[in-house]
């Protein structure tokens, strides 16, 4: 009688035992599709994101309007992964996003690719808002707008700048200070907000970022990045070596490029009207010295040239930009 | 007798445990579709805006912008004989902008038929098809100056027209 009712305490039927195993497995594939579908309608969030930031820079392409300051504002806080490659014609830009959730930040998102744009930023920008301006860059005629991403949560001081840095940032300010503005001009480093990164100009100790009028160059965590103009000045201050050198390598590449159109539009328009630019030559020099560009180091050939054909530009009775 | 019904209650137990499989599944299903449908829609919408954007503000870009050629610097002004020059080029742009076509229209004076630009046509022609593709899909424009140099009575002037960029873009697949 005692074995009886053991026997029935420890008794499974196959029926239990069948449903047990069918639903954790039911269960499981269930549990197992939900978090891979709400990781995939986070990853689209991601994409979209990034695309719409994207799109938003449009607008920032200059035309001759003074320099100017947007800012988006992203429904959750953001990293912003910028990335630079040049193994295309023209290269790309690359934005990635990632959204915190929960104090979760979503797996690596889709890289959205776009090959007329020039985003110099840190790597990621982190926030819920975030400052865009633009500059454009001219070599000597317009070869594309440098945009400039920043947080306003990294607040940048600008250390005795000169007069003309001064002027633009102050622009960029406009007259009434933002409870979200992100730079600042001071005199000296014990004025700026606390946490700041510090932008030196020719200082050499207690700024994370130093920068050498005078010799032309950006040292930023101990790696210089030559500059000949403000767009690129401010384009290394906001981005890293890497990208940076990347950037430019893209840039030549389009100068180099551009430089062909414009050579075209000479010859063009003298089969056209008979009026000669004369700056085919010049313009072919200008598009093999783009091509020859490897890095920031040897930019300061090409200036030098672009400026002689920009004074034969202005003087020419046919100019051509 | 007992294991009969037992048998029957193992084979209700599997059809049920099947119906709710294949019933989630379908729910699953729907909703994938259901996203994915959303997913392409606003894929379409990017594409959309995007165009709009780069319609407002190609004619600043350097490829298409007259800079201070004809005198002095004027916004959305496309410098046509620059352009005539990109149309040479253009295998090299097929990406760049991130839309499908881009064209460009003399709105006036106005042309009976649209007669396609080329180094030998031109001026006398209405349309730059700049990637040369059949003209499909949605289209955002903005109206723009075209504008050149050209030889009169042994001068060399600058003439403007009154033009359109057309920009193209399909529906996200």
């Amino acid at each position: 009688m005692i074995n009886k009712n053991k026997k029935g305490a420890m008794e499974f039927s196959f029926g239990w035992i069948f449903a047990i195993i069918a639903g954790i497995f039911i269960l499981s594939l269930a549990i197992y599709g939900v978090i891979k579908f709400i990781n995939l309608e986070r990853q689209s969030q991601d994409a979209q994101t990034a695309k719409d930031i994207g799109v938003l820079m449009n607008p920032l392409e200059s035309s001759f309007e003074s320099i100017k300051r947007t800012m988006i504002t992203t429904p959750a806080q953001t990293r912003i992964y910028t990335g630079c490659s040049n193994e295309t014609f023209f290269g790309t830009q690359t934005i990635r996003v990632s959204q915190s959730t929960y104090g979760e930040w979503s797996e690596d998102g889709t890289n959205i690719y776009f090959q007329n744009k020039y985003v110099f930023s840190e790597n990621p920008v982190e926030g819920k808002n975030f400052y865009l301006f633009s500059r454009p860059f001219e070599l000597p005629f317009k070869v594309g707008d440098l945009i400039y991403l920043t947080s306003t949560k990294d607040k940048y001081c600008f250390i005795d700048s000169p007069k003309n840095i001064e002027e633009e940032i102050k622009a960029l300010r406009g007259l009434e200070e933002s409870k979200n503005e992100n730079l600042f001009l001071e005199d000296n480093g014990d004025e700026c907000p606390e946490g700041s990164i510090n932008v030196c100009f020719n200082s050499v100790s207690g700024c994370k970022i130093k920068v050498f009028t005078n010799y032309k160059y950006v040292e930023k965590n101990g790696k210089r990045m030559y500059y000949q103009d403000d767009a690129l000045m401010y384009a290394a201050i906001f981005s890293n070596k890497e990208d940076y050198e990347c950037q430019i390598d893209r840039l030549m590449k389009r100068t180099e490029q551009l430089a062909q159109i414009y050579e075209d539009k000479s010859k063009f328009i003298f089969t056209k009207t008979s009026c000669d630019s004369g700056l085919s030559v010049s313009l072919i020099q200008l598009a093999n010295s783009a091509r020859a560009v490897v890095n920031s180091d040897s930019i300061g050939v090409i200036y030098s040239l672009a400026d002689d054909i920009d004074r034969q530009n202005d003087y020419s009775g046919c100019n051509l930009w | 007798m007992v294991n009969k019904t037992a048998q029957m209650k193992i084979q209700q137990m599997s059809f049920m445990l099947l119906a709710v499989f294949l019933f989630f599944s379908l729910v699953g299903m729907i909703i994938i579709t259901v996203k994915m449908s959303e997913l392409r829609n606003s894929a379409t919408e990017l594409e959309k805006q995007n165009a709009m954007l780069l319609a407002t503000k190609l004619a600043s870009s350097p490829e298409f912008s007259c800079g201070d050629v004809y005198g002095t610097p004027k916004t959305d002004c496309v410098d046509l004989d620059k352009v005539m020059m990109l149309k040479e080029n253009i295998k090299k742009y097929s990406n760049f902008w991130g839309s499908s076509n881009i064209v460009i229209m003399r709105v006036y004076p106005t042309n009976k038929t649209i007669v396609e630009c080329n180094p030998t046509n031109y001026p006398n022609c209405s349309s730059i098809n700049l990637m040369g593709k059949a003209l499909a899909g949605y289209d955002a424009s903005n109206f723009v100056a075209l504008c050149r140099k050209e030889k009169d009575k042994g001068d060399i002037v600058t003439k403007c027209e009154m033009g359109q960029i057309v920009i193209r873009y399909e529906e996200a697949k």
